[in-house]
C-alpha cells in the first residue's frame, strides 16, 4: 500500500513534458492553413484617429487582410453585464478613439508570421490627438470604492472619546510618518501572450494562456458575439501569468474574429513590447503610513493611505491596506483610505500581491522606522502587537500560526546575532546588514467543481477546467485525487485547462488549492458512494442484494461479507466502463471567521560602499499556509514569490513618460526582472498546520475515505507580501539610509554612502 | 523587416567590392538580426562575412591580434588573452549572456548600437536612427545615457563593454575597403555625436572591420575591468572602468584608464592617468586622481548620478586591482 503523497516532494506529473518541450503552449499549436496576425498599436496616447494608412501593408506579400480602426468587418460588441469588469470597456478596433498609449489600431493577417510583422510596419496613422492626464499627483482623487473582497477600501475605526485618526497620532509617544512611491510594475511572464482561433462551423477553439478559463471562454464569445457554448478554450499549459492572464483582452477576440472573417485559423503572438501595454500592469502608487505607539511600540493608531491610478480602459482599484494594515496588527485607531485618478495609460491588473505586496512594503517598512525609533527590535516589535482578531471586524481567525513563523525564522536566520546599529557589519568594500518583515495574504474560497471517474482499469480520472501555468495545479489535482481515493498518484489522471471540463477555481487570488481540494474529497466520497450502490444493485456483482452500508472502501478496494474487490475488476464485472461523481461549490465563505495565509521573512544584504548596489545575499521565510499537498512545489512557490520581493525592491519599474504617456521601459532590456545571479539560496519552511475551518472539519484520520479535509490554504502569493520590506530593511540596517521609493537602486543610495 | 538581397562571399577582396549604400556585413547576427526585426535597420543587401577567413587569437612581439570573427566566448576563453590582458577578458565575460557571446563576433561587438531605448522605437524621433528628427531622450527616460562627449542631438551611450579596456590600452582597428587597407585607432575610430549623431565612426561605405591588435605593455597583465548595473548579470553597463597600472614597487608608474557606460563612446581618461602617474598606489591617491574624472559632464534630468557614481567605480576598480596583486 502506498503512504498518502500529500505533504511530500512529489515532482509535477507535467514536469518531464515541459522540461523536454514536449508541452504545447498556445502558440505551439498548429493548424492546417494557418494565418498570421501581428498588430500595430497607437503612438498616442489620448485622441482620436483621423486616418490609417494601409496601402503599402496591403500590397506587401503574402498579406491577406489589414484590418484598421474603425473597422466593422471584425463583428466585435461591448460588453456588460456581470463580466463587464473582465475585460476593457472599448472593443479593439472598433472605433476611432485612443485610451492609451499602446493600444491597437490595426491588424495584419498574412501568410507567414514575418511577413504580417514587416506588413505591420508599413502601417501608418494620424491623429487627432489630445494632452494625456499621466500625474498621480495633478488628477482629481476619488474613493478607490470597495475591496477585491468587497468589504469598504476606507475605514476610521476610533477608540471610545477619540475624535479622530490624527487626534489618536498626535496623543501617541512615538509616531512614525512616511511616504512612499513606486512606479508601474509588469507581470513579465515568459511566455508572451500568444492565440491560436480555429473555427469549425459555428464554433471556435481558442487556444491561449488564461487563469479563469470558463470567464474567458464566455468574454470572448460576448466579444465575438456567440452563444457560449459556441465558444471551447484549451488551456493546458501556460508560461506564467501573474495576474496578466486574469482578464480578456484585446488579443484573443482579435484572433478569433479574424479567423472567423477570413475563413482560416489565425494565430496572433504579441511581441514583447506589445505585452507591456495590452497585457495590464500593477498600478503606480503613493502610499502614506503613520504609526502612533507607547515609548515600548505598543500601538495605538494606524493610518494608511493611497493613491493610485485609474485607468480609463480597465482598472485594477489599489487598495494596498486591504489585508495587509486593516488585517496584521493589534490597535484601538485605525485609519485606511484608497484613492484612484483618472489617468489616459494602458489599463491594469492585479498582479502577484496586487494590493498585499505594494501594502506591505509600506506597513512594514513603516514598522521598522518605528522600530528604529523605539529602540524595540523588530520582531519583538511585531509580537508585542500582535492580533488575536481581527482589527477591522472582529473576527477570530480560522487558524493562524504567525508567532511561530518569527521565533522559527529568526532561529533558521540567526536573527539574535545582529546589531540593530546600522554599518556596524564591514566586510571589504561590502556594509552587510539584515532585515525581517511580515507576510499576509487573504484566503478566500471560489466558486469550483471537480469531476471524478473511476475507471475499469483501476485508475481514476479527476477533471476540472483549472489553469495551471506553472503553479503545479495540475499535480495539486493529482495528489489530492490519490489521497482521497487512497491509490497510488501513478493510478490518478489529472485533468485542466479545458472549458469542456467542469468549471475549475480561477489561478487567481491564491485560491485554487483551498478551492478545489476539499471539491475532489467530496467528488470521491460521492464516487465511493455510487461504487457501492452499484455493487448491491447490480445483479453482476458479487454483493449483489447486501446492505450499501456493509460494504467498506479502502485502498481502491471495496471489502465486504468475506470478499475484497477493486474498483476496476468490480465494474469490469459489471461491464460498466466508469463510475462518475461531479462535486460543485459556490465557495462562500463562513462568516464566522477570517481567513489568512501568513509568513515572516528575514533577509541579509550587502551594499556596495563605493558604487552602492544591494544584493542579497541570504533569505529565509517561513509560512504558515496550512496543509501543504507538495512540499516541492509550495516551496517553489515561496522561493517564486520571494525572486518576485527582490525584483520589487530592487529592479523593477516602468517609468511613465509624463508628456507623451508613453511606457519608457517596455522591453526586458529596460524592465529589469532578477536573473539566476541576483537571487541567493532562499531558505523555505513550512509549517504544514491545517486549517481547520476554511475547508471543513479535519477529522482524526479514522474516516472513509473521502470525508476528511485537509486544511490546505493556497500559497501562490505569500512569498511576495513582505519579502521586498525585508530586503529595504537591511538596505537600512547595512547603510542607515531609508529609502521608500522603491526599486532601491545604488543612485538613491551613494551619495549618502 | 524588409526584404533584402543576401551574399555570402569567400573573401574580403568580395566582400568588400560593389561598395554601395544600403549594405550591411552580418556577423554574429546578435545586433543586426535584431534591429532588422525592429526595422530600425533595414539594409537592402546583408552581406554574410561568416565565411571570410578572419579569425585567429595570437600573440607575438607587438601585441595581441584578434580577428574580427572571433567570437566573444572564444577570446574571454583565450590563455593569452587571460594572462596578457585579463581586463579585456573580464569585460567580455561580463557582457550580454553565454548565448549571446557565443555567436557574437569582436568586430560586430565594437560596431554594436546603443541601447537607448528611443533609437531602438521606431515610432519616437531619433537623430541617430532619422537624422533631424530630434532626439527624445534630452528630455525623456535617460538614466542610462551619457554625460560625456553629448551634444544638443544626441546622448547615447556607447554600449560596448570590449571597446573600454580596448581603447585604454591604444587597440587599433585594422579595415579593408575597395580602395585597399588602413589601420586606425580604435579611440579615433569612434566619432563624437555633435550634430550628425547617425554617423558613428570613420568607416568608409562598404569599408569591413578584419581585425584588431591589442599593443605590447608592461601594464596590461595588471589590469581589472569593473562594470556597475543595477541587475548582477545580463544587463549594459551604469558605469565601467578599465583600469591597467605598471608599478614600481608602491610608485604607479603608468597608468591606463577607460570608463564606459558614461560616454557616448569610450571614455579615455588621461588626466586621470596623468593624476595617478609617479604617486604612491594609496587610496588617497586613488581619491584625489579620479576627482575630475567627469569634469565637462552634462548630465540630464535621470542620471545626475552618473559622474559620482564615475568617481566611485575607478576609485573601486582601483582599490580592487591593488588588493588583487
Amino acid at each position: 500500500m502506498s503512504r498518502s503523497p500529500v505533504g511530500r516532494e512529489t515532482e509535477r506529473v507535467d514536469g518531464r513534458l515541459k522540461a523536454t518541450g514536449a508541452a504545447e503552449y498556445s502558440g505551439d499549436y498548429r493548424a492546417p492553413d494557418l494565418a498570421h496576425a501581428h498588430l500595430v498599436t497607437s503612438t498616442i496616447a489620448r485622441g482620436t484617429l483621423t486616418g490609417i494608412d494601409t496601402a503599402a501593408a496591403l500590397a506587401s506579400p503574402g498579406v491577406l487582410r489589414v484590418y484598421a480602426a474603425p473597422d466593422p468587418r471584425l463583428g466585435l460588441y461591448p460588453i456588460t453585464g456581470p463580466l463587464a469588469g473582465f475585460v476593457e470597456n472599448y472593443v479593439p478596433l472598433r472605433d476611432a478613439e485612443v485610451h492609451f498609449h499602446g493600444q491597437a489600431i490595426a491588424m495584419v493577417v498574412a501568410e507567414t508570421p514575418e511577413q504580417a510583422r514587416d506588413a505591420a510596419a508599413r502601417v501608418t496613422a494620424t491623429y487627432d490627438t489630445r494632452p494625456p492626464r499621466t500625474s498621480l499627483a495633478d488628477e482629481p482623487h476619488v474613493p478607490a470604492g470597495p475591496t477585491i473582497s468587497g468589504s469598504p477600501s476606507s475605514l476610521n475605526i476610533l477608540a471610545p472619546g477619540v475624535a479622530s485618526i490624527d487626534a489618536a497620532l498626535a496623543a501617541s509617544d512615538v509616531v512614525v510618518e512616511a511616504e512612499f512611491h513606486q512606479q508601474m510594475q509588469h507581470h513579465a511572464a515568459m511566455e508572451p501572450h500568444a492565440v491560436l482561433a480555429v473555427w469549425k462551423g459555428d464554433q471556435v477553439t481558442l487556444y491561449a494562456g488564461a487563469q479563469v478559463p470558463s470567464a474567458y471562454a464566455l468574454g470572448t464569445a460576448q466579444r465575438i458575439g456567440v452563444p457560449p457554448q459556441n465558444v471551447r478554450l484549451i488551456t493546458k499549459y501556460v508560461g506564467g501569468a501573474f495576474g496578466a492572464r486574469v482578464i480578456l483582452w484585446s488579443d484573443t477576440p482579435l484572433a478569433a474574429a479574424a479567423a472567423r472573417e477570413i475563413g482560416r485559423p489565425v494565430r496572433l503572438v504579441l511581441t514583447r513590447e506589445q505585452m507591456f501595454t495590452l497585457t495590464g500592469h500593477r498600478p503606480q502608487l503613493t502610499q502614506t503610513v503613520r504609526l502612533g505607539a507607547s515609548r515600548d511600540g505598543v500601538l495605538n493608531a494606524i493610518s494608511h493611505r493611497s493613491v493610485s491610478e485609474r485607468p480609463t480602459t480597465v482598472t485594477f482599484p489599489m487598495t494596498p491596506a486591504h489585508a495587509t494594515t486593516d488585517a496584521l496588527y493589534r490597535t484601538s485607531n485605525l485609519h485606511v483610505d484608497a484613492q484612484l485618478a483618472t489617468l489616459d495609460i494602458p489599463g491594469s491588473r492585479a498582479m502577484r500581491g496586487p494590493n498585499e505586496a505594494p501594502g506591505s512594503f509600506a506597513l512594514e517598512t513603516a514598522m521598522d522606522e518605528l522600530a528604529v525609533a523605539t529602540g524595540v527590535d523588530p520582531v519583538e516589535l511585531r509580537l508585542r502587537n500582535y492580533a488575536t482578531k481581527s482589527p477591522s471586524t472582529g473576527l477570530p481567525w480560522s487558524s493562524k500560526h504567525l508567532e511561530e513563523c518569527y521565533r522559527l525564522g529568526a532561529r533558521r536566520f540567526g536573527w539574535s546575532a545582529r546589531s540593530a546599529k546600522p554599518r556596524s557589519r564591514v566586510e571589504g568594500q561590502w556594509l552587510y546588514g539584515t532585515g525581517m518583515a511580515t507576510a499576509i495574504y487573504p484566503a478566500h474560497r471560489r466558486a469550483a467543481s471537480v469531476r471524478i471517474r473511476l475507471l475499469d482499469d483501476d485508475t481514476a480520472v479527476v477533471s476540472t477546467g483549472i489553469s495551471d501555468f506553472g503553479t503545479g495545479a495540475a499535480t495539486m489535482v493529482g495528489i489530492s485525487g490519490a489521497d482521497a481515493l487512497e491509490i497510488p498518484l501513478t493510478r490518478v489522471t489529472p485533468e485542466i485547462g479545458d472549458t469542456l471540463l467542469p468549471q475549475g477555481a480561477p489561478a487567481a487570488g491564491s485560491s485554487a488549492t483551498h478551492a478545489t481540494v476539499p471539491l475532489i474529497v467530496n467528488a470521491a466520497r460521492d464516487a465511493i458512494k455510487e461504487l457501492k450502490r452499484l455493487a448491491v444493485t447490480d445483479d453482476r456483482s458479487p454483493w449483489h442484494g447486501a446492505n450499501a452500508d456493509d460494504l467498506r472502501y479502502e485502498r481502491g478496494v471495496l471489502h465486504g461479507q468475506g470478499r475484497s474487490m477493486t474498483f476496476g475488476s468490480l465494474l469490469a464485472a459489471v461491464d460498466s466502463p466508469d463510475i462518475t461523481a461531479l462535486a460543485e461549490s459556490a465557495g462562500e465563505p463562513d462568516p464566522r471567521y477570517v481567513h489568512h495565509s501568513f509568513g515572516a521573512h528575514f533577509c541579509e544584504v550587502r551594499v556596495n560602499r563605493f558604487t552602492g548596489e544591494t544584493r542579497v545575499t541570504r533569505f529565509t521565510t517561513v509560512a504558515d499556509v496550512g496543509r501543504v499537498i507538495n512540499s516541492r512545489a509550495a516551496r517553489s512557490q515561496l522561493v517564486g514569490g520571494v525572486i518576485f520581493g527582490i525584483g520589487h525592491a530592487l529592479l523593477e519599474e516602468n517609468p511613465l513618460e509624463l508628456d507623451t504617456g508613453r511606457l519608457a521601459s517596455s522591453t526586458l532590456a529596460d524592465y529589469l526582472v532578477p536573473v539566476n545571479a541576483d537571487v541567493p539560496d532562499i531558505d523555505v519552511h513550512l509549517l504544514g498546520r491545517p486549517d481547520p475551518i476554511l475547508t471543513g472539519p479535519l477529522g482524526d484520520g479514522s474516516e472513509e475515505a473521502g470525508t476528511r479535509s485537509l486544511g490546505a490554504r493556497g500559497l501562490g502569493e505569500i512569498g511576495t507580501v513582505g519579502s521586498a520590506a525585508a530586503i529595504g530593511n537591511a538596505v537600512y540596517n547595512a547603510t542607515g539610509i531609508r529609502v521608500r521609493d522603491v526599486p532601491i537602486t545604488l543612485d538613491k543610495l551613494i551619495e549618502h554612502l | 523587416m524588409r526584404p533584402y538581397t543576401y551574399a555570402q562571399p569567400r573573401t574580403v577582396r568580395e566582400a568588400v567590392r560593389d561598395a554601395k549604400p544600403g549594405t550591411a556585413f552580418l556577423a554574429g547576427g546578435t545586433t543586426l538580426v535584431d534591429l532588422m526585426k525592429l526595422e530600425v535597420m533595414s539594409p537592402g543587401r546583408v552581406v554574410d562575412i561568416n565565411r571570410l577567413p578572419l579569425d585567429g587569437i595570437t600573440l607575438d612581439h607587438e601585441g595581441l591580434h584578434i580577428g574580427a570573427l572571433e567570437r566573444m566566448s572564444d577570446v574571454a576563453a583565450a590563455p593569452a588573452v587571460r594572462r596578457h590582458y585579463p581586463m579585456v577578458a573580464q569585460a567580455l565575460e561580463l557582457s550580454a549572456s553565454a548565448q549571446l557571446r557565443n555567436m557574437a563576433s569582436i568586430g560586430g561587438n565594437l560596431l554594436q548600437r546603443t541601447r537607448c531605448s528611443y533609437f531602438r522605437d521606431v515610432t519616437t524621433p531619433c537623430n541617430k536612427r532619422e537624422p533631424g528628427t530630434g532626439c527624445s531622450a534630452l528630455e525623456g527616460i535617460n538614466r542610462g545615457h551619457a554625460v560625456l562627449g553629448t551634444s544638443d542631438a544626441c546622448i547615447a551611450t556607447h554600449p560596448s563593454d570590449l571597446a573600454v579596456p580596448l581603447v585604454a590600452l591604444s587597440t587599433t582597428v585594422h579595415l579593408a575597403s575597395a580602395r585597399g587597407t588602413r589601420t586606425v585607432p580604435l579611440e579615433t575610430f569612434y566619432t563624437l555625436p555633435g550634430d550628425t549623431p547617425d554617423v558613428e565612426n570613420v568607416l568608409r561605405p562598404n569599408e569591413l572591420v578584419t581585425g584588431i591588435t591589442v599593443p605590447r605593455s608592461p601594464w596590461a597583465a595588471h589590469s581589472l575591468y569593473l562594470k556597475i548595473r543595477d541587475r548582477q548579470s545580463y544587463e549594459f553597463a551604469l558605469t565601467s572602468a578599465a583600469v591597467a597600472l605598471q608599478l614600481r614597487g608602491r610608485t604607479i608608474v603608468n597608468a591606463r584608464i577607460a570608463a564606459g557606460g558614461v560616454g557616448t563612446r569610450p571614455w579615455r581618461l588621461t588626466a586621470v592617468e596623468r593624476a595617478l602617474t609617479g604617486r604612491p598606489a594609496t587610496s588617497a591617491t586613488f581619491e584625489a586622481a579620479v576627482a575630475g574624472a567627469a569634469d565637462g559632464a552634462r548630465p540630464r534630468e535621470h542620471n545626475r548620478f552618473k559622474p559620482a557614481l564615475l568617481r566611485r567605480t575607478l576609485v573601486r576598480a582601483l582599490t580592487e586591482l591593488q588588493e588583487n596583486r
